[in-house]
């Protein structure tokens, strides 16, 4: 281990953490309101409902494949199509696709876990479903978004790294270039993952900080997985 | 763009042999989880001080990491100290890792969630602190931890497929490498979302059973 070494792999290794940052935040940005909205939108519809098929069809095949088929299928199929958009666009398009898939299901179970009494109440006082989603059901489903949601954010870093095998720049991929041109790779290694844990493990404690504010009963906050 | 069922079942034989890597690596990197994060657990539950910290420290920094790196660090850092490893062996012992590690904190947070009332219960009984855990709470525990236990295999055989970049020829690699040679994108591109489809619906299939039968 040579600390010099070291070091100067850290300077050299902050910009592509910008843009590790730069493409999780982007995707978070367009996933969370997408994924959340057709979510709460999903919980809402009969299951016969061809948007709620669509909806279905969509959680199912990202969640049952991995992350690495999916960026594939961007990075091979939008080609064939005759497009051929920037690599950042692909590898935000595929962390898009992945994360409102998940985010699907957050907003679905957040508004599901609202007591029927809730709704019953709302209905009773003389508001109609919209009325009564909107003014009482999503005000409280909204907090219990708010954990997972910021879990997310830890995975979609994750799942950027991923991004690495579509030779985008990214932390994981820089590393992996700088070790095999000088030929050291447990010193790289080390400083990578310093990278990486620095974000993920503070983005966890501000997430455990800010539910502990908002106190968001309810358990949907879960150990969170390794795998997309 | 039209579908070509002759290069689909050309290539079929191969990516079916190679979910067979796929499905080998992942069990064998389930039974490496199954008999870590019970130590894990246990550690971090009734180990004395020093020990609870750093096996707490070793779960906090592996769920920091993306698994991409834990393998690339099995793979690359590992022979510096003398660990020399076949790909395969190192995707095993690396989803080992990282899936022992979220399979502990399941045990961890499944017996603190029954309650403290249990444990003094038993220690008021005179059971020892271990004994009191493994007799008393860990059956109690062991229904709320298999449900996500089997969801956490699903994670599993996702994460097999970043096996890929240390050539371990499972379903994504023989994929890719199929893409590359023959320029056959879609039909490919199609097995290996069904293959993923299918063993890991298998799964969840499995979970949901199970997840009914012991709710009964």
């Amino acid at each position: 281990m040579d600390p010099v070494f070291m070091a100067e792999v850290l300077v050299r290794l902050l910009p592509p953490l910008g843009l590790t940052i730069l493409l999780s935040v982007t995707a978070l940005a367009i996933a969370t309101p997408l994924g959340l909205a057709l979510g709460a939108w999903r919980a809402e519809l009969p299951d016969r409902h061809p948007a709620a098929r669509l909806i279905d069809a969509w959680v199912f095949f990202v969640r049952g494949t991995p992350i690495l088929i999916q960026i594939f299928a961007v990075y091979f199929i939008l080609p064939k199509l005759g497009l051929q958009p920037p690599l950042f666009v692909m590898g935000v398009g595929a962390l898009v696709g992945n994360s409102a898939g998940y985010q699907i299901e957050i907003g679905r179970a957040a508004v599901q876990s609202v007591p029927k009494g809730q709704w019953e109440a709302a209905l009773a006082l003389g508001f109609d479903r919209r009325a009564s989603l909107r003014q009482f059901i999503l005000p409280q489903a909204a907090r219990r978004m708010v954990g997972p949601v910021m879990n997310e954010l830890s995975q979609l870093i994750k799942a950027s790294s991923v991004l690495s095998v579509i030779t985008l720049f990214e932390l994981h991929k820089a590393a992996e270039a700088i070790s095999s041109a000088n030929l050291r790779f447990s010193e790289v290694i080390v400083v990578e993952g310093f990278l990486y844990f620095v974000f993920i493990f503070g983005i966890s404690l501000i997430a455990k900080a800010v539910e502990r504010r908002l106190s968001a009963a309810g358990g949907l906050a879960d150990a969170g997985s390794f795998a997309r | 763009m039209s579908f070509d069922w002759a290069a689909f079942f050309e290539y079929l034989p191969r990516l079916i042999k190679a979910a067979g890597v796929t499905l080998q690596v992942s069990l064998l990197s389930l039974g490496l989880t199954c008999l870590l994060a019970p130590l894990l657990a246990m550690g971090r539950l009734l180990g004395p001080p020093p020990l609870r910290a750093t096996v707490q420290a070793f779960i906090e920094v592996i769920r920091g990491l993306p698994p991409l790196v834990v393998i690339a660090f099995c793979y690359f850092a590992l022979p510096k100290i003398g660990v020399v490893l076949s790909g395969f062996w190192c995707g095993v012992l690396a989803l080992g890792v990282v899936g022992a590690v979220y399979a502990a904190e399941i045990i961890r947070s499944a017996i603190e969630s029954l309650g403290k009332g249990q444990l003094e219960a038993a220690l008021a009984l005179g059971f020892a602190r271990w004994r009191a855990v493994l007799d008393i709470l860990l059956p109690q525990a062991l229904r709320r931890i298999l449900p996500p236990l089997t969801n956490e295999f699903a994670n599993l055989i996702k994460a097999s497929s970043l096996l890929s970049v240390i050539s371990v020829h499972e379903i994504s690699q023989v994929g890719q490498s199929l893409i590359f040679e023959t320029f056959v994108v879609i039909e490919i591109l199609v097995q290996m979302a069904v293959l993923y489809l299918i063993i890991i619906g298998g799964v969840s299939f499995l979970s949901r059973r199970l997840e009914k039968g012991l709710a009964e």
